[in-house]
């Protein structure tokens, strides 16, 4: 999995990944300088996706600005959020892209997995 | 008749409109001084064109009051004023909030905006909010005006106070008028049968909510404080309001925990077939809104910045 993360990471667009399935960590490419980054995604995340589930909302992206960063979290199917860190002043739109564009290799790999 | 005129500016909640009806209408004065931080800044009405007044002085006087909107949208008004207006006035008064990250930028700010203006007339410094934020102090001020090697006064004032206001006046007119018996006015403007101010009126004053729902793409808006209540508000959806109250919450909750990560400006939830909801926060005070998916975020952020004048980020000034 850390591999399709290697995939998820692209210069000037997605420094750091990593995928959550509740408050479990699958998989992370956040350095250890970023843990604090990483732990902040996992519980924001966690509480937003939460809220919205509780109030039959629909909305299956949220980000996050922080600092100088943006925290970006996309919900690739229930319980399972892809979360990437970009540099606020990064264009929104390119991150959304590319996660688009890896998004379908991430529900193949959990395919493969369940099927193996 | 002698008409002077003198011109108020300065940023969103200086105290612009408040000093020129101040000397209007007694009956809206304010008396409360121990209003806090939060409620001073819950403030519900900007001014978006100009505010006007005029302040008699005696039989065969009297000085009209122009006030600019604050908000930097508007900031084609300042040159309206600057050039028609009060194109002849006698003296620019800059109302600073001191309770601002840095007055100091708002100084430096509106010295460059009328940088021409002042050139040729007196130019007050007039600090508000100090009894919020007494620091910085006056001696910081005429630092401050010493290194941008500006000819100014300094005053603190609570523009809440007709006299105070009348002080600011005074200043500016008694170099010019001689015969004024400024005790008399003041007793007059304090005297609710003797109205001294005929003529008070804030052109145009919209809410933030209105303001909000003249930008494009904003469907609604809702104005939250520091305990998650909602100061104003017309997002009628119950689950959108929860959704946005959440995330005020949990950038609250960020804000105590992490200092090594930075401050979370923004939360912005959005999907394929729903309204982005977006929750903007300053220190005590947030702004939510319920936009069109295809409204990007940077465009959503420069309205919110607009809307609230939060981290208005002037380069040059930095
Ligand atoms: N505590 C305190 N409050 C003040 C002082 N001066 C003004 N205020 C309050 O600050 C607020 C200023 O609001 P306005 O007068 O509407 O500000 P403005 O400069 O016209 O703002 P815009 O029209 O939005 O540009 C009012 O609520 C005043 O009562 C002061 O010295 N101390
Ligand atoms: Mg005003």
């Amino acid at each position: 999995m850390i591999e399709l993360l290697d995939k998820v990471d692209k210069p000037n667009v997605i420094e750091n990944s990593c995928l959550l399935q509740g408050k479990e960590v699958l998989a992370s490419s956040f350095t250890p300088d970023k843990k604090n980054h990483e732990t902040i995604a996992k519980q924001a995340f966690n509480y937003v996706f939460l809220n919205v589930a509780r109030m039959n909302a629909k909305h299956n992206e949220a980000h996050l600005e922080i600092g100088d960063k943006r925290l970006s979290g996309f919900i690739l199917k229930p319980e399972l959020v892809l979360v990437c860190m970009s540099d606020k002043a990064c264009n929104i739109a390119l991150v959304r892209d590319h996660v688009a564009e890896v998004k379908k290799l991430f529900l193949q790999e959990q395919v493969n997995r369940m099927l193996a | 008749m002698k008409d002077h005129k003198i011109l108020f500016t300065g940023a969103v909640c200086a105290g612009k409109t408040t000093a020129i009806r101040s000397l209007s209408d007694i009956e809206t004065l304010d008396t409360d001084a121990k209003a806090s931080d939060v409620t001073v800044r819950r403030k519900k009405n900007t001014t978006i064109a100009m505010d006007y007044g005029v302040l008699e002085l005696a039989q065969d006087s009297r000085v009209h009051l122009y006030g600019t909107p604050g908000q930097e949208r508007f900031s084609f008004m300042w040159e309206m004023l600057a050039n028609q207006f009060a194109h002849d006035a006698i003296g620019l008064v800059l109302l600073v909030d001191n309770t601002r990250k840095d007055p100091f930028r708002d100084v430096r700010f509106y010295v460059k905006e009328f940088g021409e203006y002042i050139r040729k007339r007196r130019l007050i410094i007039a600090v508000t909010h100090s009894d919020i934020e007494p620091n910085p102090g006056y001696n910081d001020y005429l630092a401050c005006i010493r290194e941008l090697g500006l000819m100014a006064t300094v005053m603190f004032v609570d523009v809440r106070n007709p006299k105070t206001v009348l002080s600011i006046v005074e200043e500016l007119i008694s170099a010019v008028e001689l015969e004024i018996n400024w005790a008399e006015v003041g007793e007059r403007i304090l005297d609710h049968n003797g109205f001294s101010l005929d003529f008070y009126k804030p052109i145009y004053e919209e809410t933030l909510l209105d303001a909000a729902m003249n930008k494009r793409g904003i469907l609604g808006a809702m104005h939250l404080g520091a305990e998650q209540e909602v100061l104003s508000s017309n997002i009628d959806e119950q689950q959108s309001v929860a959704l946005l109250k959440s995330m005020h919450k949990l950038s609250s909750a960020i804000a105590q925990k992490s200092e090594l990560v930075g401050e979370v400006s923004n939360i912005v939830v959005g999907g394929p077939a729903v309204r982005t909801l977006s929750m903007f926060s300053d220190d005590d005070q947030a702004l939510c809104l319920c936009s069109e998916r295809d409204v990007s975020l940077p465009v959503l952020k420069q309205q919110a910045s607009d809307l609230l004048q939060w981290s208005r980020e002037n380069d040059y000034l930095a």
